[in-house]
């Protein structure tokens, strides 16, 4: 039986100023009937190249050295544009990251599934409207005539993709490419919409090719599974044998690097005493208006301790003020409750005065804006040393703690990888000696690899200050890895506050609040 | 810098509008020099002189060679709109990046301010200074650089409120950063693409505001050789001699389609995702 997706010998490069820069090198792929293939790679690895090339969607700086791509034998390279339009969304369907941003702001959620029907179906309005029914009932999505009427903004992150979904599958294409499709949602709605995977999947016989950089995750959805490092498949193999007895040193270090809540990093006991805590604190989002007030809870009622030299971890879903309560404790929104520091109760973010600020970091999720884009790393770091009272001669030294060059000084951001740019911010957060370092999602933009070297850093840093942690995360199996306690947070409010042990498989069930096992029930457990 | 230069000559447009530039510039610092005979000298029996041999660009209603009125006059015309559009452009660039900081209350009063300013027409603000302090270069300056303030702010107040939202602020606030160095240097020099981009394009229209102010009596003052000025008094004439109107007029039309160009190349230049 011939593949659906036959790519032999494919050589991609893109010219820039400085050259040509190659992105895919000699890669060979195929795809049969029915069959999911997972491409993990991390970032700049070129595997959203690759599905630009089958759809033949390449920037025009990109030129193709050698090889071919054939969907069920016919050459996709020597296609005209005409036959391209063809075949899009037609005979390869595509699901995007974000389903946000893969829909049209401005179209009716039905206007974006029938569209697809009548162009690519040939059906009537009335026709499409109906499979359009169909196909959304098809993906799980409840009362789909009202949807219809819906604008993107007005449904969930999860029923956008699940649009999204059902318009890729729609018109019944032979392959469909899915790039990340769970990595911009929840873990519970990720969750959700792999289950949904699998059974279309089971029933439409469709050929997948499954692009993300999670190799946990693609080991489990995928038959087989290819890792492409630097545009080159390094390894090829069934889904559990890739992540069981990873064969290339490369693959190795990835399955090594991903989390794994059994293995603890962690092994002392934090202190008895109470660095700081919150009491009571709310938050609330908006200001007033002339007629009435709209105003969003961001948090209400959070109170927790910190110890010191604990490593306190707070997990929740996007939106379930996580983040707010970063802001919060390091004074960037006004708040209500109190935060005790030692004796000192601050109820607002005006009182919290230069010794407090030492005491107190936080570093951010993305490096790209926490670093400002104009300023070298020496005045970057050379700032909060000089607020701290310290000399700007300790530069090295704290370019030298976070393990990069001392000669990086005289960089720019941009300069950096985005694991070295999360060196600098943590450097930054570390120069005024803080007791306590508030991490907000610090590697949830960081490849898997990349984000091992990072907690092995934080961890490093913490042997040597004693540093207490706030870690906020999304990610189950990596907080279970480091934390004392975990903080569990839903909808602005702490549902759950309790030690990690609580969590292991032989603990009873019945101690935890029903969202905290949903949350463990939905987070995938790397096989193996 | 160098880099920023080398990617504005690249562009055809930042060539040739820095070419212009660099031509102005010169005419500017060696006016004087290069021209032919005294621009003030008059000459009755060559009134109306058309262009040729004994005068390059002709002569005036008073026999006074138009080229070399125009050489002179580079100086009084060129550093003046540089310095009002800059003074404008910085202080609206200021006033905008402050307010995005401040916001809430403070951002409230001071947009709802420069909103009332906007509202009254540029020229016709320009004019109501001009009219208050008083005739003359300097006022005539600081008239257009206030008619160019609110423009400004608002332009940049809408970058700003992006940058204000970037985690390297939150960083500077959490460290305990005064107000001062958070606008001065975490946010100004992010929002400083669009401004330069805007203040080039502003130059030209700075250039034909002074002209008007002139034009009307309200800027430079006879005998002084001002390109709006010259084409004010050559007016009545234009049937007579057009060329003593063409001249100035064109060498306007010059400068803002040289600092035109330079704004459209800079545009280009500071945009590093055009790399690709």
């Amino acid at each position: 039986m011939s593949p659906i997706l036959e790519i032999v010998g494919y050589t991609l490069e893109y010219r820039t100023h400085g050259g040509t820069r190659r992105v895919l090198d000699d890669v060979a792929l195929a795809i049969g009937a029915g069959e999911v293939l997972g491409l993990v790679g991390e970032s700049g690895s070129g595997k959203s190249s690759l599905a630009w090339a089958i759809t033949r969607h390449l920037p025009r700086n990109a030129r193709e050295v050698a090889g071919s791509l054939r969907l069920d034998g016919a050459d996709l390279r020597a296609m005209t544009a005409r036959e391209i339009r063809s075949v899009r969304g037609r005979r390869i369907g595509m699901v995007f990251q974000d389903p946000a941003s893969a829909l049209n702001p401005t179209l009716t959620l039905g206007r974006q599934v029938t569209e697809v029907l009548e162009l690519h179906r040939g059906l009537s309005p009335a026709d499409a409207r109906a499979a359009a029914i169909e196909a959304l009932n098809h993906v799980g999505l409840h009362a789909p005539e009202a949807l219809l009427a819906r604008y993107p903004h007005e449904v969930s992150g999860g029923e956008k993709q699940r649009v999204v979904i059902a318009a890729a599958f729609a018109s019944r294409p032979e392959l469909i490419i899915f790039d990340e499709p769970t990595t911009a949602l929840d873990v519970i709605t990720g969750a959700r919409i792999l289950e949904l995977f699998a059974r279309l999947r089971a029933e439409t016989k469709v050929a997948a090719l499954y692009i993300s950089h999670d190799l946990a995750l693609v080991s489990r959805v995928a038959d087989h599974v290819a890792v492409i490092h630097r545009g080159r498949i390094v390894e090829q193999d069934s889904g559990i044998d890739v992540f069981r007895a990873p064969r290339e040193e490369y693959t190795q270090r990835l399955v090594a690097a991903v989390p794994r809540p059994e293995r603890r990093l962690v092994d002392d006991a934090p202190r008895a005493d109470i660095l700081l805590a919150a009491e009571d604190i709310g938050v609330t989002y908006g200001r007033p208006r002339l007629f009435g007030r709209r105003q969003v809870a961001g948090n209400s009622g959070v109170s927790l301790q910190i110890h010191a030299g604990e490593i306190l971890g707070v997990i929740g879903e996007s939106g379930s003020g996580k983040s707010t309560l970063a802001r919060a404790l390091t004074g960037l929104v006004d708040f209500s409750g109190s935060v005790r520091d030692g004796t000192r109760r601050i109820t607002k973010p005006k009182q919290m005065d230069r010794a407090y600020r030492d005491r107190v970091q936080i570093v951010f999720q993305h490096p790209d804006s926490s670093l400002n884009p104009r300023q070298r790393v020496h005045e970057i770091l050379a700032r909060p040393l000089r607020i701290a009272r310290r000399q700007v001669s300790e530069i090295p030294r704290l370019l030298e703690q976070v393990r990069l060059p001392t000669a990086y000084a005289s960089r720019y951001p941009h300069e950096l990888s985005g694991g070295e740019k999360q060196r600098v911010a943590i450097a930054r957060a570390f120069a005024s000696r803080p007791a306590l370092v508030i991490c907000d999602e610090i590697t949830a933009a960081l490849d898997v690899s990349v984000q091992h070297a990072i907690m092995e850093l934080l961890l490093e840093l913490r042997r040597a200050q004693g540093t207490s942690y706030l870690f906020i995360t999304h990610d189950l199996n990596l907080v279970r890895q480091i934390a004392h306690r975990l903080a569990v947070m839903r909808r602005g409010a702490l549902v759950d506050l309790l030690p990690v042990e609580a969590l292991s498989a032989h603990a009873d069930p019945a101690a935890l609040h029903p969202y905290t096992r949903e949350l463990i029930a939905a987070t995938p457990t790397p096989v193996g | 810098m160098i880099d920023l230069a080398r990617r504005l000559l690249r562009t055809p447009q930042g060539l040739v509008g820095s070419a212009l530039i660099l031509l102005l510039a010169i005419t500017c610092v060696l006016g004087p020099a290069l021209a032919p005979l005294d621009p003030e000298a008059i000459d009755f029996l060559g009134r109306y002189a058309p262009p040729g041999s004994a005068h390059l660009l002709g002569a005036d209603q008073l026999g006074r060679d138009v080229l070399s009125r125009l050489l002179v006059g580079a100086r009084d015309t060129l550093p003046l709109a540089l310095a009002a559009t800059l003074l404008g452009t910085m202080s609206g660039a200021l006033l905008g990046t402050l307010s995005a900081y401040l916001s809430g209350r403070w951002d409230e009063a001071i947009m709802r301010t420069i909103d009332a300013v906007m509202a009254v027409p540029g020229l016709l603000l320009a004019l109501l200074v001009v009219a208050t302090l008083g005739a003359g270069e300097l006022n005539a300056a600081l008239a257009i650089a206030i008619a160019f303030a609110p423009g400004m702010a608002r332009i940049t107040r809408s970058v700003a409120l992006a940058a204000r939202r970037m985690d390297y602020v939150n960083a500077a606030i959490a460290r305990g950063e005064g107000g001062g160095w958070i606008v001065f240097r975490e946010m100004l020099p992010n929002v400083a693409a669009p401004v330069v981009i805007e203040t080039t394009i502003r130059v030209a229209f700075a250039v034909m505001l002074f002209a008007t102010l002139s034009f009307l009596g309200l800027g430079a003052q006879p005998p002084a050789s001002d390109w709006g000025l010259m084409i004010a008094e050559a007016r009545p004439y234009l049937h007579q001699a057009p060329w003593v109107t063409i001249a100035p007029g064109a060498a306007i039309a010059l400068t803002a389609i040289g600092f035109n160009l330079l704004g459209d190349g800079l545009r280009d230049a500071m945009n590093p995702r055009d790399e690709r």
